[in-house]
């Protein structure tokens, strides 16, 4: 069963800016003023505020949606701020539908904020704790490491190359020139621009990336019969789906985003969609990366795996192609204030149903899309599917401006330097994690040269990290086991710059390793003794230990792994001192 | 409203000042393991969506929610986080299965305040970054002056405080799960007239509730009626500093869901990070003139610890356990999210 039908009835957006002079506060409002403007609605016939945004970090404020909520309408009323990492923005609709669908509210305001430029040096820094606090961050990994070894998987899987992908790009980025909102469209980029963008962390290039950006969107939702004394162009949220995938990302085929099927089904089972390809008439993908369009649709079963990159290269995904993807121009053409970015998916949707998408306005009359939002370690979907009554009433004209698209002001990086009043605080907060009883365990193992690993009897796993529970069985884990520290390079990447992007002179090698006799792969770790021309997945390699007397308990107690076969070995460059 | 909703199983470890050699992934698989049992369901078939309450900067992680699914049996599963106390998850809880998408939900809160070397220096960033933190105020002196000015609106004196720590912490004495029974050693001023004897310390733990639709109840059921949540402003220029105007909202919501008036409650586990705040909360509820002995019987905060974001589900936990046994028929669990928040929640429980 389900509850009350739910409806979207207005949405509105700010600009996507780089760097924006408003408070994170006053976008929130921006975008509420917005979406209640363009719905013709005051406050006061909101009942309650579903709100998001992603890290605190960005904002450098702790219980970011309380410091929010004022901007965001919600003196005096309920809020609550959910919350799924990239993922959040869709959310916010589903966190919205399911307000309204169980009948606590029958009107709600959504709102997702994001201010990134106040995060110094650099927004990527709000990312370096995304990371496990014990077995990964000591190895200084940042968020472009983990996409770079993604894609270069997802391409080493179905023999794809970058010029497959970076079409996905081109298409957004074109997209984005038609809407007043965005920070990135550009009408003449080729393919070629792509190509001979700076390369960040390859196969990363700075063009297959979406912008660090602020930004706030909201769209308003409402019950049956609400929505219907509302307007007379209700865009019905017919289908919501959400997954999170395990944490152990390095445990995952990163080929393919399973958590993103299971999302897409539970909305599909919702709305009644049965054949998606046939049912789906336009979809919002969620693009932070242009190989995360093709990866998310196939994950929303839109193509078959791996056969993405071909249909966008035919055009099947453009604006006037069988099934446009990213009208909007998504994150990539747009901008990416990550929450907001999602939620202006949803926007799209409504603007596109009701035919008021203005220039971007796809042909004919579609009548159900699709918005995803993807985030986390690589891990969470969040899927919305949306549609119009059949031959319902849409907008007279579709020459129609997308709702008011209003602030904030951009700065530039010098103003914003000169800015009076700019306040500049360090977090400077310190935490002493405990690492538990099985990562304890696992620490002193790589101390004493051992990687030790839990087993489940139930399904027969050997877990590399060791937990004290199986995930999957949801049970203790029965017994230690000690493993060789030799593996297989699944996936990897070559890191030019830092994660404030500044370049490197020498190339950082991250790689995700799978342990022989793990089950389900093996954990983060860096190469060395290898030239980055020499890396191939599925390469043979061998863990390469600190000297006894410099070991603390920590995963740097494996200073790097390297080729098994000494031929492929190459001096070292990093100074630190090894022993094999 | 229908269906009913049913607190079907509790779960809860730690409620201690450390939890040393335990990691929160192990404490939250203890507390879950045991939510699961009491339930009588099995997480990875039987649970259809999952509630986490946290906020990152407790946690020292952003996107803290990539952390949660493993240790709670929610692999692949809808799971979302609230950035809140864990009685607003409750309430998305409720929401979830009135909505029709989910028929049992797990909710999970936890604490591992012991991790975190630096509190004060994360509460400051909950203060406006431009007009208060410069001030180099520390976030819990807003209690202080939040409590004078409580006390001069309101008539009540330091004194009525001081006997809600008393009275909690001996209430306290008798909870086996509870840690702080004692009376502080000494009752220092801290941020006049605020003093550490009323003051909740911080605790590690975990806390993790099962709801199910009423065709999924159990004989160990307890109806959740009402929910309701709301928050006055948030800037410390605009609110009202004599009333706990949120938690006033919040009740009103979840009374008039559940059908119940303040006058039939006979349990109430209200929030009291700070002694005055257990007073205040009860005046904005209408539950001022409940008997005192039956306000916060588990000790509450004062007596069972501070629980950050696990602080409404430890309120659940007790008020569902008083009402199990029979200790009570109509309960209002009520959550605060402390200094310098204006969130309340509240819901309204119902025995069998």
């Amino acid at each position: 069963m389900t509850g009350r039908r739910v409806a979207v009835v207005g949405a509105g957006m700010t600009r996507f800016v780089r760097r924006a002079q408003e408070t994170g506060k006053e976008l929130a409002f921006q975008a509420s003023r917005a979406a209640l403007n363009a719905a013709e609605m005051t406050l006061d016939q909101i009942d309650a505020v579903c709100l998001t945004s992603a890290p605190d970090a960005f904002d450098g404020v702790h219980r970011k949606g309380d410091y929010l909520a004022d901007g965001a309408g919600a003196w005096g009323k309920p809020y609550i701020r959910t919350y799924v990492g990239g993922g959040s923005g869709v959310f916010t609709a589903i966190q919205g539908w399911y307000t309204v669908a169980s009948g606590q509210a029958d009107v709600v305001l959504c709102v997702a904020e994001e201010k990134m430029s106040s995060c110094q040096p650099h927004p990527q820094g709000a990312f370096l704790t995304i990371f496990d606090n014990i077995l990964e961050r000591p190895l200084g990994p940042n968020l472009l490491w983990i996409f770079a070894l993604e894609m270069n998987r997802y391409m080493n899987r179905y023999g794809l190359e970058k010029r497959d992908i970076a079409s996905v790009a081109v298409k957004n980025k074109r997209n984005a020139a038609d809407h007043p909102a965005a920070l990135l469209g550009q009408a003449d980029i080729s393919v070629e621009d792509v190509l001979a963008s700076e390369v960040l962390a390859w196969p990363v290039q700075r063009l297959d990336v979406s912008p660090i950006s602020d930004g706030a969107a909201a769209v308003i939702m409402a019950s049956e019969d609400a929505a219907r004394r509302l307007t007379d162009r209700p865009v019905w949220v017919d289908g919501v789906g959400w997954n999170l995938d395990t944490t152990y990302w390095t445990n995952r085929d990163l080929s393919y985003p399973e958590y993103v099927e299971h999302a897409a089904r539970m909305a599909y089972d919702m709305a009644g969609v049965t054949e998606p390809r046939k049912q789906i008439h336009v979809a919002e993908p969620y693009d932070p990366f242009d190989y995360k369009e093709l990866h998310h649709l196939e994950g929303l079963l839109l193509f078959d795996k791996g056969k993405a990159p071909e249909a966008a290269a035919d055009g099947v995904t453009a604006r006037d192609g069988d099934l446009p993807c990213c009208p909007s121009g998504g994150l990539l053409g747009v901008g990416n204030p990550i929450a907001a970015a999602g939620l202006m998916k949803i926007a799209e949707l409504f603007w596109q149903l009701r035919g008021e998408a203005g220039a971007r306005q796809v042909p004919g009359t579609p009548e159900r899309g699709v918005a995803q939002a993807w985030g986390d370690l690589m891990q969470v979907g969040t899927v919305v599917v949306m549609g119009v009554d059949p031959n319902g009433h849409r907008s007279a004209s579709t020459a129609t401006e997308p709702a008011e698209t209003i602030g904030p002001t951009p700065l530039s990086d010098g103003e914003f330097r000169s800015a009076s009043g700019a306040v500049d605080t360090p977090l400077d907060v310190r935490f002493a994690w405990d690492p538990g009883s099985a990562v304890g365990a696992f620490l002193d193992g790589l101390r004493d040269g051992r990687i030790l690993a839990t087993t489940c009897a139930s399904c027969g796993r050997t877990l590399v990290p060791p937990r004290a529970f199986c995930e999957r069985c949801f049970r203790a884990t029965d017994a230690w086991t000690s493993l060789e520290a030799v593996g297989t390079v699944e996936t990897f990447s070559i890191c030019h710059v830092t994660w404030d992007m500044h370049p490197l002179e020498e190339p950082e090698l991250p790689a995700v390793i799978r342990i022989d006799g793990a089950s389900d792969g093996g954990f983060l770790h860096k190469l060395g003794e290898v030239g980055p021309d020499d890396v191939r997945i599925g390469m043979r390699v061998e863990a390469v230990w600190r000297p006894m007397e410099d070991r603390d308990g920590s995963i740097l107690d494996i200073a790097y792994f390297r080729p098994a076969d000494p031929g492929v070995r190459r001096e070292l460059v990093a100074t630190t001192e090894v022993t094999a | 409203m229908s269906p009913r909703i049913g607190l079907t199983g509790l779960g809860w470890t730690g409620f201690t000042p450390t939890t040393a050699g335990r990691s929160y992934k192990e404490l939250m698989f203890e507390a879950a393991a045991a939510a699961y049992l009491d339930a009588g369901v099995d997480p990875r078939t039987d649970v259809d969506s999952f509630v986490c309450a946290s906020e990152d900067l407790e946690e020292g992680t952003s996107i803290f929610d990539e952390y949660v699914p493993d240790q709670i049996g929610a692999v692949q599963r809808p799971v979302h986080t609230v950035a809140s106390d864990g009685l607003f998850a409750l309430a998305t809880g409720v929401m979830l299965i009135r909505s029709g998408v989910a028929r049992t939900v797990a909710v999970e809160a936890h604490s591992k305040a012991s991790d975190l070397l630096t509190q004060g220096r994360v509460d400051a960033f909950a203060l406006d970054p431009v007009l208060n933190r410069p001030l180099g105020v520390p976030a819990l002196a807003l209690a202080g002056l939040e409590m004078r000015r409580y006390l001069d609106a309101s008539g009540r004196d330091a004194k009525e405080c001081a006997e809600v720590a008393d009275r909690n912490r001996e209430h306290a004495r008798s909870n086996p799960r509870a840690s702080l029974g004692d009376p502080e050693e000494a009752d220092v001023p801290t941020f006049d007239p605020l003093t550490t004897h009323q003051t909740a310390r911080s605790v590690d733990g975990c806390v993790v509730i099962v709801l199910a639709a009423e065709e999924r109840s159990n004989p160990k059921t307890v109806w959740v009626d009402g929910v309701g949540w709301s928050q006055d402003a948030p800037s410390v220029e605009s609110r009202d500093w004599a009333k706990a105007v949120a938690a006033a909202n919040a009740a009103a919501t979840a009374f008039a869901q559940a059908g119940v008036d303040p006058g039939d409650v006979d349990v109430a586990e209200v929030d009291d990070t700070f002694a005055y705040k257990q007073l205040q909360h009860l005046d904005a509820m209408g539950l001022e003139r409940m008997d005192p002995d039956r306000v916060n019987r588990s000790g509450g905060a004062l007596g069972e610890g501070y629980l950050h974001e696990a602080n409404g589900l430890a309120r659940t936990l007790a008020a569902v356990e008083q009402l199990r046994a029979g200790d009570g028929r109509a309960a209002v669990v009520q959550s605060w999210r402390g200094v310098p928040s204006t969130s309340a929640a509240v819901a309204v429980l119902r025995s069998a």
